[in-house]
């Protein structure tokens, strides 16, 4: 297994659980109304510098493991594998852009947008680094 | 699906004294699982790396990778 694809499971992982926890969280906010949704968005700083924190601390620890590869370039099939998972990931990104189009026009409130859109964001970069670990399988 | 054309990768290693692939990997400018990628036919070089390969052997391109007729 190569680093990137380890920094690769490593991304997965750590997104799963921090963004899991903040949307159970947020989901669990929604019946209490508006106010108690706006102010779980306060967790957000929260996972995102968790998120930060956790893939600096195993990224590195994997890096000190085997330095030379770390610090090696990515190579033709390592930067074909990045562009493809970058490719897949662009089609949810721009269905759910639209769906966040439709939420502003069916006059949903600026909180459930703003949720939607974080969503967007975090289900396609799931799509990209998924499709990206599935095609390191595939090519093992 | 299958790559329309198969390599001697794998006994032109051995033939060089038991070449590792990551030595291979290292004199191409690849990582050793692309190699081993390439080795089992799982994935498709760029016309560079392919005449890098050859280059580390001494071969020619045909003597390394060979196009599967029907």
């Amino acid at each position: 297994m190569t680093f990137r694809e380890k920094t690769h499971w490593v991304a997965l992982l750590v997104m799963l659980v921090a963004f899991g926890w903040f949307f159970i969280h947020s989901h669990t906010a929604l019946p209490r109304g508006p106010e108690h949704l706006a102010a779980s968005g306060g967790l957000l700083i929260i996972s995102t510098i968790g998120i930060i924190i956790a893939m600096s601390i195993i990224i590195g620890f994997i890096a000190a493991r085997n330095p030379s590869e770390a610090h090696a370039a990515a190579d033709e099939r390592e930067r074909s594998i990045h562009w493809r998972g970058t490719h897949y990931a662009y089609y949810p990104a721009v269905i759910g852009m639209w769906l966040c189009v439709w939420l502003i026009f069916s006059g949903y409130g600026r909180v459930t947008l703003l949720y939607s859109l974080l969503g967007v964001v975090v289900f396609s970069e799931l799509i990209r680094i998924g499709a990206q670990l599935w095609l390191y399988r595939r090519e093992a | 699906m299958a790559l329309p054309f198969t390599n001697d990768i794998r006994t032109l290693r051995f033939l060089q004294g038991e070449m590792t692939q990551a030595e291979l990997g290292e004199r191409v400018g690849v990582t050793r699982q692309t190699i081993a990628a390439i080795e089992q036919g799982k994935y498709s070089p760029s016309l560079e790396v392919a005449f890098r390969i050859a280059q580390v052997f001494g071969k020619p391109l045909d003597a390394v990778f060979v196009w599967q007729t029907d």
